[in-house]
């Protein structure tokens, strides 16, 4: 906002600063809550659905506000449909409903954004129904140890956001925040259509 | 002046129009103690009737359709049924107790091995069919399979088998001389309760509504995506008649909260939404009903608006009226009756707990924001009733506009004592008796309430007790 040259009045700038706050407070939470799941026990499907919806309400908000990267990310070339044929569908034959996730391909893949990071594949698990199967064992042979030392979704789990006393400080980690938000988002997207295509493959549930 | 009439016209017994106006006029005082009978929601002579019963947390509770019975499923997937005694000839003031008639186990912890996941045994929903022998039948379902109990009484056995012994063991066939033709004695009464039917294998996600047809021959099961009709003497077979699944699972955004069908019009059902919206379907329109033949939503109120409103509009409750000309739905803060002509909107909404609206954030951390509560009619359609935080319920009559807070408590559970109002102070000066907002406590909660069919007894449940409340006969 400040590097905009727009000059505002002071009021505007406090009751932005706050609702800025209000919104990451709230942002941490759906993350927090995303990412704690209880192994074994199946989610309710209603609080995941809400939980994302109230994330990606927050994430539209702070986008037409003109906080953060308002550009696509470029990596959201993964949701084009053309991704999805390289996907192979490895269990032909399962029921219906109860199929087993495609191995895909990760190896003739080049981009790194499509390997998740073993943390965020477990929000993946709690949101139950982007990732119905326990895809941990999917990823299992997958180097992901570029993310393994990334303190970034043990942050956001934690709850410690950065808190910063000038406005300036706050807004530069916001930033920096949203485009890791942003990143994680590309990578759970990724995630789903890890599974999602075989689905349609004609195995749909 | 005109006070005086009105309250000599109350005292006749007569209602006219009129009254109700006066009444309106009259709520801000105290005017229970003349027409307790007649307006439930602010006569403090509500009777105690107690029953208490230590469970596992409860999860369901449901009159039958007289009301002489009353089930309570548990976490721990068992039921529990309730029957009323008769009224005694020593207190004909008092309406008979409830007490345990009937306890078996439902449903057991099974095991998903596909997706390596627990299903829980938990008593989502109960519902009793009318009865039409000297049996009783209920639908109880958990997350995922649904199950036709029957309770029947045996208050006698057979007596005098040549064959066996009295205590079952078999004689040896030397032994027998001359025959006998066995014959039927009384014995104490033994109520027993045998799956009839088990429905199973029919939802992929978590079953959170079971709901009888008028005819008698078919209901519903509704999960978070898909709702089956099933045919009661059929279980290898159902048919989808609603599926929002989308084809790419990542459009997902919203769910199915509750379903029911209408009381009347066999045809007829509605589905509520994690949106707050409720869509009514004609099951003779198409066989798939995706299309709706109403909408009901509620256009948002700007100034409402916060992170949380999703949230809180979803519906967690959808009932019919009884006459089948209103629905009643309940969201996080409020309960709405809709006229089944109107859809824009709701033609009453009552506040349940409007003062949580600045705790929101609060109760969306500690996850109180997800609770489902649910919602009631009494027998006439006058009243209704839904639950809240702190073990207090709230009432709402519908003709009088006037409300009540009640608490089911310990402290209230002497044969007899009268309930009295509850308040929450809201404002920065508390009253006496009243209690602050940030006093109340959360983990009590009352999201399960059932209204007899026909008489004034309310059944309240808490986490582990069911409390059963009378109206006071004077």
């Amino acid at each position: 906002m400040l590097g905009r040259g727009v000059k505002r009045k002071w009021s505007c700038l406090e009751e932005a600063e706050v609702v800025s706050e209000a919104r990451q407070l709230v942002l941490g939470l759906c993350l927090e809550k995303l990412q704690r799941y209880q192994a074994g026990v199946e989610l309710s499907l209603r609080r995941s659905v809400l939980l994302i919806n109230t994330l990606r309400q927050i994430q539209e908000e702070m986008r037409s506000d003109g906080v953060g990267s308002c550009d696509v990310h470029p990596d959201s070339c993964l949701l084009r449909d053309d991704f999805r044929e390289d996907v192979t569908v490895t269990c032909p034959g399962c029921s219906e409903g109860e199929s087993p996730p495609e191995l895909p391909s990760q190896e003739a893949n080049g981009s790194d954004q499509q390997k998740p990071p073993a943390a965020v594949s477990d929000a993946v698990n709690a949101m139950g129904y982007l990732g119905d199967l326990a895809l941990d064992d999917i990823f299992e042979d997958i180097d992901t140890s570029m993310y393994e030392t990334s303190d970034l979704p043990s942050a956001w789990a934690s709850g410690s956001l950065p808190q910063s006393h000038s406005t300036a400080g706050s807004l530069q980690s916001c930033l920096m925040d949203l485009n890791e938000l942003d990143h994680i988002m590309e990578i759970l997207v990724v995630e789903t259509h890890l599974v999602g295509p075989g689905l349609q493959n004609g195995f749909s549930l | 002046m005109k006070i005086i009439i009105a309250t000599k016209k109350k005292k006749d017994g007569v209602l006219k129009c009129v009254c109700n106006i006066w009444w309106t006029f009259l709520c801000v005082k105290g005017y229970t103690d003349v027409y307790s009978k007649l307006c439930l929601s602010t006569s403090i002579n509500e009777s105690l009737s107690l029953c208490q019963y230590m469970a596992d947390i409860i999860s369901t509770v449901e009159f039958n359709h007289t009301g002489e019975l009353l089930a309570t499923g548990d976490k721990g997937g068992r039921v529990v049924i309730f029957q009323q005694e008769p009224e005694s000839k020593n207190q004909p003031q008092c309406r008979g107790e409830y007490n345990v008639y009937s306890t078996f186990q439902s449903h057991e912890p099974e095991f998903d091995y596909l997706k390596s996941l627990e299903i829980e045994e938990k008593i989502n929903k109960i519902r009793w069919l009318p009865q039409k022998n000297a049996a009783q039948f209920l639908l109880s379902t958990n997350d995922k399979t649904i199950k036709l109990w029957k309770i029947s009484e045996r208050d006698k056995r057979p007596e005098g088998y040549n064959l066996k012994e009295e205590d079952g063991r078999y004689r040896d066939p030397n032994t027998v001389t001359t025959l006998r033709v066995p014959i039927f004695r009384p014995m104490d009464l033994m109520v027993e309760a045998s799956p009839r039917r088990v429905f199973a294998n029919a939802h992929t996600y978590h079953i959170n509504s079971i709901a009888v047809n008028s005819d008698y021959e078919t209901y519903l099961s509704a999960d978070d995506l898909r709702i089956n009709l099933w045919h009661l003497e059929i279980t290898d077979r159902s048919f989808n008649i609603v599926d929002i699944k989308p084809a790419n699972m990542e459009e997902l955004t919203e769910v199915i909260t509750a379903a029911e069908f209408h009381p009347n019009q066999c045809n007829t059902f509605v589905y509520s939404s994690s949106k707050g919206t409720i869509r009514m379907c004609d099951m003779r329109a198409s066989a798939l009903c995706d299309k709706h033949a109403k909408m009901f939503e509620e256009p948002e109120d700007p100034n409402n608006r916060s992170f949380f409103s999703e949230i809180i509009s979803s519906i967690s409750d959808v009932k019919f009226s009884h006459s089948g000309r209103y629905m009643m739905t309940r969201d996080y803060l409020s309960v709405k009756i809709w006229d089944l002509n109107m859809e824009t909107r709701p033609v009453e909404t009552y506040q349940v707990h409007e003062y949580l609206r600045s705790k929101l954030c609060s109760l969306y951390e500690n996850d109180c924001i997800f609770d489902k509560f649910e919602c009631c009619w009494n027998g006439n359609d006058s009243v209704v009733m839904t639950g809240s935080y702190n073990n207090f319920f709230r009432m709402f009559d519908r003709g009088y506009r006037q409300d009540v807070t009640l608490e089911a408590s310990r402290e209230n559970s002497k044969p007899r004592s009268v309930l009295k109002p509850r308040k929450v102070s809201t404002g920065g000066k508390r009253k006496k008796d009243e209690i602050s907002v940030d006093s109340l406590d959360f983990n009590k909660k009352i999201l399960h309430t059932a209204w007899h069919p026909l008489d004034n007894i309310i059944a309240v449940a808490t986490t582990n007790n069911l409390y059963i409340f009378q109206e006071k006969l004077n």
